[in-house]
């Protein structure tokens, strides 16, 4: 045994090594199949602990080395670019400084909207913010691996960072925090095929699931065959994957390619809106809370107090304007509403009457609203108010012409000991149409002018 | 008269301890940190190379296969995938590098050239190969990028063995 040990060894070593990496392979696999059963894109990563174990001496051995390399680039770029290289710094402070200004009064303003985009989530139950509480970090290294998107960050759990938190820059999203350490933390880049977001195209509302290839190109795949998906359609965050809030900038749609395995799909190649290649830093939200900063507090409170001006500034010209009116009380206004036109008692607009004498239209009276029916009429009750619910005339309410009559008939009707009938109402003409035989009815006052004009 | 083991044992590089830990270091840091400056266009694998490397001038299969295993854990556990891909394409080309060391002559450096070449190949089939066979995931590659990573290793290792050359023990 010993002889077949020492001849064969280096055989029995490779055998060893072998048998004990392809060992460690299938308790990685078989552990992360239940994970992926979550469905979640991007899930099917939780690791044993044996396996973190390594991730963790990996990164131990090589982040403190990556970075002292970034700091000291870090150390001679900024030796350089402040200390060094500082012609027409003075100017360029100024025009900043004017800049400042100027985005702060806008960012005050644009702070105040969204607030209201807040509020307005909240009424519709959305559980994204608006305004994240994110954290900086500089990508210190890679995986070194073409076929592996991965990133260093220099921060890790003592910056607050977990799992799954989304990293972005200013330009788009980057990826999603996949293992933390201690000091540092392994982001997994959104063009890894290991990856996975909710992502919508803005313009056609299309949704899918962004994930690598193997040119370390995002797409998202599984999209039925649309036509009206075009180059340079932006991609958005579509926010129920739980990792990226909505709406955060993807990229825009590179091209459109057919799935080869099925014919009837389509990927589309998005061109990333953050650089992935050459990223320096990032941001990872490590909430999605709203947290105002101070400054930002006393932005929106100018903002606020700026609006407040606004509003009462508004309001001394209106009242003005409403003064200068009463002065002047011949005006009319021309951007006055047109009075309501009158409505018989279908719902039809009544003709105006023609004046035959001077043939103008002769004004309608307005319409009077109805009694109520008495419910135990006596001869006190108005004429037809009896309680059969008979409808009345409008020219009954009037009382000029025709009520005597009605009252008449009523009358008559109680003293034969029979109840009064509405026939006599019924027959009695309204008073609309009756305007030009002689009902006389209160000419219109002029219209007063109405608040605004100057 | 020289026998087959004591011309062997002759032609057996031996490097300062430090060299055997500061390189394969060295590596798995540039191999990290360089894809930030130079992008996707870093068609090199430095830990594929040094364990060639040393594969080829030990002439020690048991000491290839060892430094393939551990640069190739390493390699692993830096990237997103299962610790072990790489293990194991690292473990067999630091075996089978040695055991061509032994046989051959590798001073020149059209061979090392055509060697790094050839066991890049051989890495980046196995990668394929245990990723989609032995794991069942789905795995894109692009073979084009393959050749050419296999091609950027075989120009990396004319300029880092020679290099590396300089740090063997002398006697």
């Amino acid at each position: 045994m010993e002889s077949f040990f020492s001849r064969y060894r280096n055989l029995v070593v490779l055998v060893a090594a072998l048998l004990l990496q392809v060992i460690g392979l299938a308790v990685q696999v078989r552990k992360a199949v239940p994970a992926e059963a979550t469905g979640l894109p991007g899930a099917g990563l939780r690791e044993g602990r044996s396996v973190q174990l390594i991730r963790l001496w990996a990164a131990d051995m090589v982040t403190p080395f990556e970075r002292g390399i970034h700091g000291t680039g870090q150390g001679l770029s900024g030796l350089w670019s402040n200390y060094i290289d500082l012609r027409h710094t003075r100017d360029e402070n100024k025009e900043l400084q004017k800049t400042i200004d100027r985005l702060r009064l806008e960012q005050a303003t644009l702070l105040e909207d969204a607030r209201r985009g807040q509020r307005l989530q909240a009424l519709e139950k959305f559980r994204e913010g608006y305004i994240y509480a994110t954290t900086p970090a500089q990508v210190i290294g890679t995986s070194g691996n073409s076929q592996s998107h991965v990133l260093w960050l220099d921060k890790g759990a003592d910056s607050g960072f977990k799992p799954d938190m989304a990293v972005i820059t200013g330009d788009g999203i980057v990826g999603k925090v996949r293992d933390v350490f201690e000091h540092t933390a392994q982001v997994l880049v959104i063009n890894d095929q290991t990856s996975g977001a909710g992502v919508v195209l803005q313009t056609t509302r299309i949704r899918g699931i962004l994930r690598g290839n193997a040119a370390g190109q995002p797409q998202v795949i599984n999209i039925l065959a649309d036509a009206r998906i075009q180059p340079g359609e932006p991609v958005l965050t579509a926010g129920g994957d739980q990792i990226f809030p909505r709406g955060l900038p993807v990229g825009a749609v590179d091209r459109v390619e057919r799935d080869r395995e099925r014919g009837s799909f389509i990927n589309v190649i998005v061109k990333p809106a953050a650089k992935l290649d050459n990223l320096d830093e990032v941001l990872v939200i490590t909430s999605l809370q709203p947290q105002l900063s101070p400054q930002q507090m006393a932005d929106l409170k100018t903002s606020e107090e700026l609006k407040g001006a606004e509003v009462a500034a508004d309001i001394e010209r209106k009242k003005a304007a409403a003064e200068m009116a009463e002065r002047l009380p011949g005006l009319v206004d021309p951007n006055a509403p047109v009075p309501a036109t009158p409505k018989d008692a279908n719902g039809k607009p009544i003709a105006p009457a023609i004046d035959p004498k001077t043939g103008q239209p002769v004004p309608v009276p307005p319409v009077i609203p109805k009694a109520l029916p008495a419910k135990h009429p006596d001869r006190f009750s108005p004429a037809g108010m009896s309680g059969n619910g008979a409808d009345v005339g409008p020219s009954a309410d009037t009382g000029q012409d025709t009520g005597r009559d009605v009252t008449t008939v009523a009358a008559k009707s109680l003293v034969a000991g029979k109840k009064p009938t509405s026939a006599p109402v019924a027959t009695a003409k309204p008073a609309g149409h009756t305007a030009g035989a002689g009902v006389k009815t209160p000419a219109p006052k002029p219209l007063k002018p109405k608040s605004g004009v100057q | 008269m020289l026998t087959p083991e004591y011309r062997r044992d002759l032609e057996i590089r031996r490097y300062p301890t430090y060299i055997y830990i500061l390189v394969p270091l060295a590596a798995l840091v540039l191999q990290a940190w360089l894809p930030r400056i130079i992008g996707r266009f870093a068609y090199m694998d430095l830990p594929l190379l040094v364990t060639i490397y040393f594969a080829l001038n030990r002439r020690s299969p048991i000491h290839g296969t060892v430094l393939g295993a551990v640069l190739g854990m390493a390699q692993d556990g830096l990237s997103g995938r299962a610790v072990g891909i790489h293990g194991i394409a690292n473990t067999v080309c630091g075996f089978l590098a040695a055991s061509i060391g032994i046989r051959i002559v590798v001073e020149n450096n059209l061979i090392r050239m055509v060697l790094n070449f050839m066991f890049s190949l051989l890495a980046s089939a196995m990668v394929v190969f245990i990723t989609r066979v032995l794991l069942g995931l789905e795995f894109q590659w692009n073979w084009l990028d393959e050749l050419l990573r296999a091609a950027g290793n075989g120009a990396i290792g004319l300029a880092l063995f020679p290099l590396l050359d300089r740090t063997q023990a002398r006697d």
